[in-house]
């Protein structure tokens, strides 16, 4: 691919030579950066002209861009769904039903364990409630996995209940993050 | 052999870049020679140039250890941990503006401007002062080849501010950044390549005044930051004022509260605390000592490592707590951590390596002395952008999220912490009035929800919208961090397909106008400074060349042909009339003609050298 074509590229797939596909070998997308970027790094053009340098600059942000894209399960298949027309989470905001049933009893054990002190029992439940919601995100990405292979149709009805999906997944990485910052201030704190 | 090193030196054609490590307390340069990184420290010092400047009364500007020198004596003039100021603004250096002993000002920019002896410096002009001495001691080492490319390092978790201020230093001194390198991650170079590391690495870099904890992972020579974490005002400086206000408050019992308030006093204090800081780390117990005769005060004191460990312990957990940050980023457990690597003069401090090792379960390395780690890795990196090597790849990411102030005050972020720069992210904008054809807005740079809590970047004003129905304008702004964790903005109308006009008024920052009339003004005054050292160095140099070759000359003579003698000769003769003409120019000339004229004696000691190590002495031994 020539060099401005590869930064325009809007296919994150695309600018890593693979086919658009949910499926993805890690290590391989790991092997890639780093090959490409010992291509296209503007560490190998800084006593080169101007436009050389801004071109460098550019490949880089455009690599880098791509690899956070696919290398995250969520951010690779919320791509794949707007790629193939589907809602974006403006325009389909929804949860699907049973999800929305254990999101309050999730946040109900949250919000007891930030309100107790720390080191209390209701602080200890935060480690059972995030291995929950890491099985649960497992399972979820398991179920996307098999919806967006092989994709569906472009503009196809099942591309809004993946968005739907892909809403509550959103809700579990917030909440485990959410988790993991009342981690560290617990650890802070003893 | 000072001679045989230059020599060596001038073989390489490819022109060298020296990396810098600017630090807080002291400053250093190193370069790449020889399949590695050295350290430049000639005339048998250790190179290391402290980041302080005086300001003598006939309007002379020194730097380095004879400003550190002076300061004792006369205190009102010096200066001291620039670095801290780099980038901010009065608000933000409340603490620090307590230990300046002359007059602090901010330019309309919020720059901070110093006032000493009847002019007003900006942190970055003083900057450049150490860069340009820390240069200018490399370039001797270079044996006068000049090289006004450089790699400076900032702490990991700058910000934008701070690294714009930090090039800009470089700029005013007259020279070419190459890149500005993360200091965790320079270091993970200088190890990565002696060790031959492969997997997870963390840094943890405490000095004089900045703590950074940098994760890696280092595959087939790509140096990779996972995530990176710090404190831009956490370092060995706050563990030496500890002990000062120990010390401050045994002696406000004995001595009145002016004379403890005195800047002199209080340096004697800061320069003995840190003695008894470095004393601690070897010995279970030592003294701190002031002695000021005028005064008849003879105050001594003595503190056992526990006592100072009782003092640095909650400091110390500070850094720890960034470590925990670090990872939980990262999203890494503590077990796929396979190396920690200590950086920085604070980590010699015993109970920084406890801790640190209690906290990641494994003994950290050590080999490397951690006071010029930084400055290896930066020679290594300089090496790279020269074009040395194709084998080693650093990829570093942004510290701190990028976001811009929306209705509200609340921020909506950009780029987001430990993005892999260089990176780039566009925002869609419209107007909201009919025929609008401007908007402004406020780049911050934070983890925090309302812009007012983050730090302002600028604020951008858009203009050149071409006008059109409210909401009806496109116009993608674009925010690129370039490999140097810098920020550039540019905007365009997509519609229309105008380029809009971006003004950046920057917070903190000079103007490319200001820093174009600074390089006018005070650099050439520092330049002449310069050449006057510069002059004296040469002298000395070429003083050494004139020795090493008659020296050559005696031992060598017969194996070198009638035509290189005569030149030789000639060319020494000239270089001796030089010395007496006192003309820089005229001294380097005929400096470089002499030492061209020397090459062929230098191949036959060179020649002699190699026989001799490889009957097993040492080179540094002949």
């Amino acid at each position: 691919m020539a060099a401005a074509e590869f930064a325009r590229a809007a296919s994150p797939f695309e600018v890593f030579g693979l086919e658009t596909a949910y499926a993805l070998d890690k290590e391989a997308l790991r092997r890639r950066l780093l090959r490409f970027s010992r291509l296209v790094h503007p560490d190998f053009f800084a006593t080169q002209g101007d436009e050389a340098r801004r071109l460098a600059e550019q490949l880089s942000a455009a690599l880098n861009r791509a690899h956070e894209i696919l290398a995250n399960d969520a951010s690779r298949a919320d791509w794949i769904v707007r790629h193939l027309g589907g809602p974006d989470e403006s325009s389909e905001r929804a949860m699907p039903q049973a999800f929305l049933m254990e999101v309050l009893e999730w946040n109900e054990a949250l919000e007891a364990a930030r309100a107790a002190p720390v080191g209390s029992p209701e602080r200890a439940t935060i480690e059972r409630l995030a291995g929950e919601l890491e099985s649960r995100r497992r399972a979820l990405f398991e179920g996307i996995a098999r919806q967006l292979a092989p994709l569906p149709a472009e503009k196809s009805a099942p591309l809004a209940a993946l968005r739907k999906e892909l809403n509550a997944a959103r809700y579990l990485d917030k909440t485990l993050a959410e988790i993991a910052a009342l981690r560290v201030t617990q650890a802070l704190s003893q | 052999m000072g001679f045989i090193e230059l020599t060596v030196l001038n073989n390489t054609a490819r022109q060298a870049a020296i990396g810098i490590d600017l630090g807080t307390t002291n400053s250093l340069g190193a370069l790449w020679k020889d399949g590695r990184p050295i350290v430049l420290h000639p005339e048998g010092g250790n190179g290391y140039v402290p980041s302080a400047i005086y300001f003598g009364d006939d309007g002379s500007i020194v730097v380095g250890r004879e400003a550190r020198d002076r300061a004792l004596i006369d205190p009102e003039h010096a200066l001291f941990s620039i670095k801290r100021f780099m980038g901010r603004g009065l608000k933000d250096v409340a603490q620090d503006a307590k230990s300046v002993p002359c007059p602090l000002g901010e330019n309309p920019n919020g720059v901070i401007e110093f006032e000493m002896r009847g002019k007003k410096y900006t942190p970055q002009e003083l900057s450049a002062l150490i860069l340009l001495k820390v240069h200018d001691i490399a370039c001797r080492t270079l044996g006068g080849h000049e090289t006004t490319k450089v790699v400076i390092t900032v702490p990991a978790y700058f910000d934008d501010a701070q690294r714009s201020a930090t090039r800009d230093a470089a700029r005013l001194a007259g020279l070419d950044v190459l890149r500005i390198v993360n200091e965790p991650t320079a270091a993970s170079l200088a190890y990565g390549l002696d060790q031959k590391k492969q997997g997870t690495v963390a840094v943890f870099d405490l000095g004089g005044g900045t703590f950074d904890v940098s994760l890696l992972s280092i595959e087939e020579g790509v140096f990779r930051v996972l995530s990176t974490h710090g404190d831009t005002h956490l370092g060995g400086d706050d563990l030496d004022h500890l002990l000062v206000q120990a010390a401050m408050e045994d002696l406000s019992r004995t001595i009145p509260a002016t004379t403890l308030r005195d800047r002199g006093f209080q340096q004697l204090l800061r320069l003995a605390a840190e003695k008894c800081k470095i004393e601690l780390s070897t010995a279970p117990e030592a003294g701190m000592h002031v002695h000021l005769p005028e005064a008849a005060l003879h105050w001594r004191r003595r503190f056992t490592r526990e006592e100072f460990e009782q003092l640095a312990a909650p400091v110390i957990e500070r850094a720890i707590d960034a470590c925990r940050k670090a990872l939980a980023d990262a999203k890494l457990e503590l077990t796929a951590i396979d190396e920690v690597v200590l950086v920085g003069g604070a980590t010699r401090i015993p109970l920084v390596r406890r801790r640190v090792e209690e906290f990641f379960g494994r003994k950290p390395h050590t080999e490397l002395n951690p006071d010029e780690v930084v400055a290896l890795g930066a020679a290594v990196q300089a090496h790279v952008l020269t074009g040395g090597t194709r084998d080693i790849l650093l990829m570093d990411v942004t510290p701190l999220s990028l976001g811009m102030e929306t209705l509200g005050g609340a921020v909506a972020k950009v780029i987001l912490r430990n993005s892999t720069i260089p990176c780039s992210a566009t925002e869609g904008f419209t107007t909201y009035a009919d025929n609008q054809t401007g908007i402004d807005f406020h780049v911050v740079q934070g983890e925090r929800e309302l812009a007012r809590d983050c730090r302002t970047l600028g604020r951008f004003k858009l203009s050149g919208i071409p006008p059109l129905p409210a909401g009806m304008a496109r116009v993608a702004v674009k925010f690129h961090i370039d490999a140097n964790g810098l920020l550039t903005v540019s905007a365009k109308e997509e519609i229309t397909g105008a380029t809009a006009r971006i003004e950046v008024t920057p917070m903190n920052g000079l103007t490319d106008g200001e820093v174009e009339g600074m390089l006018k003004e005070s650099y050439v005054h520092a330049r002449a400074d310069f050449d006057a050292s510069r002059l004296s160095n040469l002298k000395v140099e070429v003083g050494t060349m004139l020795r090493a070759t008659e020296h050559g000359l005696r031992e060598y003579k017969s194996a070198l042909d009638k035509e290189t003698v005569r030149d030789l000769d000639d060319s020494m003769a000239s270089v001796r009339a030089a010395l007496e003409l006192s003309d820089v120019t005229a001294l380097q000339k005929a400096r470089d003609v002499f030492e061209r004229a020397t090459l062929p004696l230098a191949a036959v000691m060179m020649d002699n050298v190699a026989k001799r190590a490889l009957t097993g002495k040492r080179l540094d031994e002949v």
